[in-house]
């Protein structure tokens, strides 16, 4: 049945009329990843890719199926249920859509300005929003009733949030500064919406909650800035939400796309990746390995699954980028040309 | 003085190839005297000020139907940047009353943000000018003239349009002229709601509203039969709200403001001629994040020029030494504060051999506080092979020296990066009878130390002079005009056939087609004219690595006219804009308008 749905995607794929729709099939996108590919922003050309368990490559899937372009950069996706979170950033929207067969279920517009990443807690949404780039004080968090999709109330927060993480009813979201540069994590209490505030290093990039700790990788401020700064890893106790430990990177090494299986952590520093102890990490001396044969500086997209790396590449950043998977040795084990700049990957299995 | 004058009339007259037959420049009364002198080895393709009125007030849509650049816009009315002969935006020279006016910031002109109608003609020269116009005049350069003629008297346009989308042109022009001065003022405002529908969906443009202001002002006396002043002046004050790539974006605006100005002192001395001219030219933009909160990004600049020009010529050899030195000053939210200073010698000459051979050729030397700049050089000649035929060829060093955006931008700025140096040559041959002209031109291109933004990590482009460009090419062009008792008809067409690789990957560049076609028919009997136009752009590449492209296109208007009043002074024109209803892009997901309607009065008194 998955076969016979993909090869009806492929062949419109290839034909010339954009018009042809896709019937949606109940299973269609079951088993394999779903790659968010950003686009160029003020493009409109954010789009997903279907990687099947079988290695079919299917792009554009949104727009197949559901006849309608998806939007202006592509920023994140967020999975709950059957259902997938799209943010799209630059079409100020989310679409919301089955995961498995793509049909879009509604859309939230009202309410969100410059929306970054989703969650959820409580039975609720939360969506970082940077409002105007240019003022750094109308940031904030929507909350969204998940049954309307509609915003249902605005909670104020600091400059430019990005990535947010869940743990003990509380809603962690990583400032990286927006249009500034940030150092905080805000925690925003589900029940109440009330908002502290961490100090973190500069530019807190990527963040998980392992065992109640939640561990914040900071960046640091590149050399371009004029002002560089070190990479930081925090770790805080989301019990007490204090600082439980900190460890500094070597000056001139800036990691960034933490994630974790099991129990290791994965990051990268420019074009090397790196693995260390999920629960009691360390900051390596030796990479995994380099994407450097790849031609990667850096990984645009990252992600682990089942003991697998993928690695979205954007390439020149205007053309398709390429997905690369490798296995944790970092022998490659595939590679597909995807949508322009892919950057976020859902993995449906 | 007069003989002078009359001498350089008919050189102009000789030099110039128009696209309507009763269009010629006349040296004296223009500012940018190089373009009619040392072009005879070139193209040139004169938009004269009845092509321009009818045309509304867009540099941009004049271009798109009446020359082979292909133009890149966000959308109607929204930021225009133009590939000519395949090269890059700030590859393509503007040239204001002989002064190059491209923006100090990213070295490009936005061709939505020239008013067309405060001109008097518009001369379009394909191939490099870089000897005589310096920086950018790469892929070809866009001459914006004012004339200043004697003996004229007093006269008055006026000219107002109005159409669909609530677009809206008025311009005014006066001008009076003696035996000794010269004037001339011209008013313009044009503006849009620009709300129109997607021919091919059931969306609209939104967020596309725009308006802009023009004052050009130009002044001409003549103190003695020796000595000449000028003085001119041009003002552009437009506010775009950017069209948005999906309902719920954020709306954001631009706002231009612009002001040049010129002084020019002509000595006219024997076989020598002087020319000192003093220029000033200020750009500033704002950029509103949001349109409804105050808050901008804006960056000024200031261009104080100065120059000087000693020629001397008899009848079969002419020469001009040339200095330049400019002092540019800028700031801004990306640029604190940058300056540079450039000084620049020249020379350039022309030699008849004989009745139906010359050459001409010219060096020139720029030095910069900032990069340092190639010598540059050009040699072209030109055969008159029989009366009906005539062989040119040409052969140039040009350059675009790096912008303040690529040599200061906090954090990326490289103030290592040198010129984009480009080396051409040109073959064109022009055919020639009674009612009917024909030119062809082939070029090859050579562009080197192309600079790029090139990405260091996802957050952080630098620009490095990496990229090789190589193009090449055909263009043609065949005029027609043929007067039949009362009727007068008139018939042009062109074509150019671009390649244009980057060397590296050996593929075509983004935004420029393989293609282009323009075309147009007059037809004026009596009171009543009538004219169709149209230009074909063929597919283009949207990606370095092609995976996206944007479908050929045709575009074209029909208009009619009605003369009324004794001296058909009153012109009552209809035009309809994208008559077919086409539904097409020039940029990727930014659909341009579909049928549309204007009507118009032209009143002269």
């Amino acid at each position: 049945m998955a076969g016979i749905a993909i090869s009806a995607l492929l062949l419109t794929a290839c034909s010339s009329d954009d018009n042809a729709q896709i019937i949606p099939d109940d299973d269609a996108f079951s088993n394999g990843v779903l790659i968010l590919n950003e686009g160029g922003f003020g493009m409109g050309n954010a789009s997903v890719s279907f990687l099947s368990d079988e290695g079919v490559l299917t792009n554009n899937i949104y727009d197949l199926v559901n006849n309608s372009p998806l939007g202006d950069t592509g920023q994140s996706m967020y999975f709950d249920g059957d259902r997938a979170y799209i943010v799209v950033n630059g079409s100020g929207k989310i679409e919301v859509v089955d995961r498995y067969t793509f049909e879009n279920v509604g859309t939230i517009t009202d309410g969100l300005m410059n929306p970054r990443y989703m969650v959820i807690e409580n039975g609720k949404g939360y969506v970082s929003n940077w409002g105007n780039p240019a003022d750094p004080l109308d940031d904030y968090i929507a909350e969204i009733n998940l049954n309307t999709l509609s915003v249902s109330a605005s909670i104020p927060v600091v400059e430019g949030p990005e990535q947010m993480v869940v743990s003990n009813g509380k809603i962690y979201v990583a400032h990286m500064g927006g249009w500034g540069f940030g150092n905080s994590v805000s925690v925003v209490r589900a029940s109440n919406n009330a908002v502290s505030e961490i100090q973190v290093g500069d530019i807190p990039e990527s963040m998980y909650v392992y065992n109640d700790v939640l561990y914040v990788l900071c960046s640091g401020k590149a050399e371009w800035t004029g002002e560089e700064t070190q990479g930081k890893l925090f770790g805080i106790d989301t019990l007490v939400d204090l600082v439980a430990f900190e460890m500094t990177f070597p000056t001139g090494q800036h990691p960034e796309n933490m994630v974790r299986e099991g129990n290791t952590m994965y990051y990268t520093i420019a074009d090397q990746v790196f693995a260390t102890n999920a629960d009691m990490p360390g900051a390596p001396a030796n990479p995994l390995f380099s994407m450097s044969g790849q031609g990667v500086f850096g990984a645009y997209g990252f992600a682990v699954n089942n003991g697998k790396i993928y690695v979205g590449d954007a390439g020149d950043y205007v053309s398709n980028g390429t997905l690369y998977i490798y296995d944790v040795a970092g022998n490659l084990l595939e590679q597909h040309i995807v949508g322009p700049l892919p950057n976020y990957f859902g993995f449906n299995n | 003085m007069k003989k002078i004058i009359l001498i350089w009339m008919l050189m102009g007259y000789c030099a110039s190839y128009g696209q309507q037959d009763t269009v010629f420049l006349r040296e004296a009364n223009l500012s940018d005297s190089y373009l009619l002198r040392y072009t005879d080895s070139r193209e040139k393709i004169i938009l004269s000020d009845s092509v321009i009125e009818r045309n509304g007030s867009l540099l941009t849509d004049l271009l798109n139907f009446n020359s082979l650049i292909y133009f890149k816009e966000n959308g109607a009315g929204m930021v225009s940047s133009p590939a000519f002969r395949g090269t890059t935006a700030s590859q393509t020279a503007v040239i204001w009353n002989g002064i190059n006016i491209n923006s100090q910031f990213n070295g490009q002109t936005d061709f939505n943000t020239i008013n067309a109608m405060a001109f008097d003609n518009i001369v379009v020269r394909p191939g490099g000018g870089s000897i005589s116009y310096g920086s950018s005049a790469i892929g070809g350069s866009i001459h914006l003239n004012n004339e200043l003629k004697f003996k004229n008297g007093f006269e008055n346009q006026l000219l107002l349009r109005y159409g669909s989308f609530a677009t809206y042109v008025g311009n005014f022009k006066s001008t009076y002229s003696d035996e000794r001065i010269s004037l001339q003022l011209n008013l313009g405002r044009t503006g849009s709601d620009n709300d129109y529908p997607f021919p091919d969906s059931d969306q609209k443009n939104l967020n596309g509203k725009y308006y802009n202001n023009s004052l050009s002002a130009a002044a001409a006396y003549k103190v003695n039969a020796k000595n000449l002043l000028k003085i001119y002046g041009n003002l552009y004050d437009g506010k775009r709200h950017f069209s948005l790539i999906s309902p719920n974006a954020i709306p954001t605006a631009y706002a231009d403001y612009n002001t040049r100005s010129l002084v020019e002192w002509n000595g006219f001395y024997g076989k020598f001629t002087s020319t000192l001219k003093a220029a000033f030219l200020n750009e500033r933009y704002r950029y509103y994040a949001h349109i409804e909160q105050p808050d901008y990004e804006t960056g000024k600049t200031g261009s104080w020029i100065a120059n000087y020009d000693l020629g001397w010529r008899n009848h079969h050899f002419m020469i001009n030494g040339l200095l330049t030195f400019s002092h540019i000053e800028a700031t801004g939210t990306n640029i604190r504060f940058a300056k540079r200073q450039t000084a620049a010698a020249g020379l350039v000459l022309k030699q008849s051999l004989g009745r139906k051979f010359l050459y001409e050729a010219g060096l020139r030397q720029e030095i910069s506080d900032a990069y340092r700049s190639p010598l540059l050089f050009s040699f072209g000649l030109k055969w008159n092979a029989a009366s009906i035929y005539h062989l040119r060829m040409n052969f140039s060093k040009n350059f675009k020296m790096p912008t303040f955006n690529d040599l200061y931008w906090p954090g990326s700025g490289n103030s290592d990066l040198q010129p984009e140096t480009s080396l051409q040559a040109e073959i064109g041959n022009q055919l020639k009878f009674q009612n009917l002209t024909f030119e062809v031109a082939g070029y090859f291109n050579a562009v080197e130390n192309l600079i790029q933004w090139i990405p260091v990590s996802a957050d952080f482009f630098k620009p490095e002079n990496v990229g090789k460009v190589h193009s090449y090419g055909l263009e043609s062009y065949i005029n027609y005009a043929k007067t039949l008792g009362k009727s007068h008809l008139e018939m042009q067409a062109s074509y150019a056939y671009t390649v244009s690789k980057d060397k590296r990957t050996d593929k075509q560049l983004i935004y420029v087609p393989f293609h282009k076609i323009t075309a147009s028919a007059a037809w004026s009997r009596e009171r009543i004219s009538a004219y169709y136009r149209i230009y074909y752009n063929g597919k283009v590449y949207t990606d370095p690595q092609h995976h996206s492209t944007l479908k050929d296109f045709t575009v074209s208007d029909l208009g009619l006219e009605y003369a009324l009043g004794k001296n058909k002074v009153y012109i009552l024109g209809f035009q309809i804009r994208n008559l077919w209803n086409e539904a097409y892009q020039n940029v990727l997901n930014r659909p341009m308008p579909g049928r549309n309607y204007n009507v118009y009065i032209n009143f002269k008194f």
